[in-house]
Order: structure tokens, then sequence, then C-alpha cells
């Protein structure tokens, strides 16, 4: 069964990239080249906080996706399988 | 790829508008941050280095997530300690350190991406710089230095000593790959360290987090000054003391990237950067 790793919470993001190091370290490599999870920042206009943007390619879903969503510490992804979304678009 | 032998210095000259990446193996000793900061010093000193250096950890473990900005500041000498993304940004442009010297007769922004830097006037501004997820970027806002737009540091020395550079701006951009030899092994490592979070003197916040730390506290986003000399060469969080002060965590750490420091050079570390500052001083 197809896992779909997915931001549901974006808005939560603190922008610490376990998510995209996590991907990188199943993919037997450290860095931000070629990362599959590419975390974008940008100022929110009452400079306390940042606002995270979250880009995912999906080629992500080959790889151990819970364990991707469970490093976040805010709790910004889910995972979904392929049938729960098919489901969804019946229902 | 991490240089095991030799700390890779970028020296940047404003006032030649010229940059050269330098590998040297004698610096090895001075394990990073703020010793390979005021050994830089001591090398450059007529130069008035402003260094930015980070340590052998940064990039790959957990809460090694600051970097090191070690400053002449009226004839003192100041290390202070930035988070954010910018420290594993340098360990993927693949440099230990970089050192900028000089004053650029122009306002100029810098835009290095791994050891290329390309010396840019004020009117091009830092977002459009770089690679968007690759980069770190250095700004002044309202007279105050930002980090990603948000970290800053103690005091006001780096925000003086760009303004007497005339500096405006900083784009940093790794694009290296590294994989450690032992790969499953710094995968278990990595992962026994982040399991340590309850050990921080930090609690989890809602803030903007330094880049390899889940943590999202409050304290980040001022920054450091001072502290313990091991923390500080191996440019980890202070708040993280009780994991990187421990000598077996840290020597594992090392090992498992392939670095072979002893436990001599570690502990004449506080000596070595305390005869460095002597000389210079």
């Amino acid at each position: 069964m197809a896992k779909i790793l997915k931001p549901t919470q974006t808005d939560k993001c603190n922008g610490c990239e376990l998510c995209l190091l996590e991907s990188q370290r199943q993919l037997k490599k450290v860095g931000l080249e070629e990362a599959l999870i590419r975390i974008f920042k940008k100022k929110r206009d009452d400079n306390q906080k940042l606002e995270m943007q979250i880009e995912i390619d999906p080629r992500i879903n080959m790889l151990h996706v819970e364990k991707i969503s469970k490093i976040c510490p805010k709790d910004v992804f889910e995972v979904e399988n392929h049938e729960e979304i098919e489901g969804k678009n019946e229902e | 790829m991490i240089d095991f032998l030799a700390k890779k210095v970028l020296t940047i000259d404003l006032n030649k508008k010229e940059a050269d990446l330098k590998s040297f193996a004698d610096l090895n000793k001075y394990l990073g941050g703020v010793a390979l900061g005021i050994k830089l010093h001591e090398m450059y000193s007529d130069l008035n280095p402003v260094v930015l250096a980070i340590g052998p950890l940064n990039g790959f473990f957990p809460f090694a997530s600051k970097t090191a900005v070690v400053l002449n500041d009226g004839g003192v000498i100041e290390d202070i300690y930035i988070g954010g993304s910018l420290s594993l940004r340098m360990r993927f442009a693949g440099v230990d350190a970089i050192a900028i010297f000089g004053r650029s007769d122009q306002p100029t922004v810098l835009d290095i991406c791994n050891a290329k830097v390309d010396f840019l006037g004020e009117e091009t501004g830092t977002d459009s710089l770089g690679l968007p997820g690759k980069r770190s970027a250095i700004n002044f806002e309202n007279n105050k230095i930002l980090l990603d737009d948000y970290f800053t540091t103690p005091e006001s020395f780096l925000e003086k000593i760009f303004t007497e550079k005339n500096i405006k701006g900083v784009v940093i951009t790794g694009t290296e790959i590294d994989k450690p030899l032992n790969f499953d092994e710094y995968e278990k490592l990595y992962n026994e360290i982040l399991s340590k979070k309850d050990e921080l003197r930090v609690d989890m916040g809602i803030y903007p987090s330094c880049s390899n730390c889940p943590m999202g506290c409050g304290k980040s986003k001022i920054g450091e000054i001072g502290g313990n000399v091991l923390i500080n060469s191996l440019v980890a969080c202070q708040f993280a003391d009780k994991i990187y002060t421990d000598i077996g965590v840290v020597f594992s750490c090392l090992n498992t990237l392939g670095y072979s420091y002893t436990h001599e050079d570690i502990e004449n570390l506080p000596k070595l950067i305390e005869e460095t500052i002597r000389r210079i001083s």
C-alpha cells in the first residue's frame, strides 16, 4: 500500500529541517543538494516569527515517510495511504 | 566533502574583491569555532578580519547548530554565536571558516556559493541571491543584523564591523553532499543524540528553530556570547552543554565522521586558545 506524505499543518513548521535531513539520510547522504523536501523561510510583518513553505518532491513517497513524519517536532505532516485517498475521492 | 586532515578557510578580500579557498593542515588542532576563529585572527591580524567559523559536528548532528563570529572590537577579540541555518549552509558550502578582510570602497553584498564569491552592489539586495532552500542570508534591518530575517547576535559587534567594512549583506549557499563512511553508525548516533532533547536547558517553544534542532526555543533568536570553550569550538548550542561536554559523546561523533582527534587534542584546546589570545593581545 502506497504511503503519501502530506504537510497538513505548515503553519506549525519551525524550520528545523529535521524532515529534510531525515529524508537525505534515508538516501545515505547528508546535505541539502537534491533534497526531496525543501523548506523556504519568509519574513512575517511582525518579525517575531517566520512563515515557512514546504515543497515536497513526490518521489519522497518511495522513502520511509512515516519516519520522516515522526521526526517532525511540530506534527506538521500526515501520512495517508493510497487507499484512504481513493476512498476520500469516491466520497 | 569534509577534509579530515585540514581546515578549509574561504578568505575574502574586500579591498581587492578577491576570494580564495585555502586548506590549512596545521590548523586542524584548533577543532573549529572560537578556537579556529582566534587562530585566524592571529594569522591575519594586519587585515582586521571578521571570521565566521563552524565546528566539525555542524551540519551533521542535532544541536550543533550555531556559528561562531570572531572579531576585533577596538582591540578586544570578541566571540559571539548566531543560530539559524548558517552553520548548516557553511558545512555544505565545504568551508570551516570564512575570513573577511579589508574594507570595500562601495557598499557591497557578498554572494557566496560554496567557494565562489561574487561581489555585488548594494542595490542587488539579498532576496534574489543564492539557491532557494539551500541559502542563508544576512541582512541589515533597522541597523540590526538579521540572519534568515529573524536570528540576531548579542550586542552590536557584528553590526559595527560590517558597517566598517561596508558590507550590506551576505548570502551563503551550500550545495555539497557528504556521505559518512560508516553511515549506519552515524545514523544511529544521530538518532540517539536527537532523543536526548530533554537534556537541553531550554523548553520546546513556538519560535523559528535553528537547523538541526527541533526545539524552536525562545532563546535562539538572540544568539550567545561567551560560555564553554569546548561547546564554542564545536559550535554547539550552549543549552545542549550536557550533551556536548560529554567527551564520550563528542568522540563518538568525531570518530563516526572520520576525524582522528585524540583526548589530548580536546584537553589541550583551552590552553591553545589561551596562548593564542595572549599572543594577539
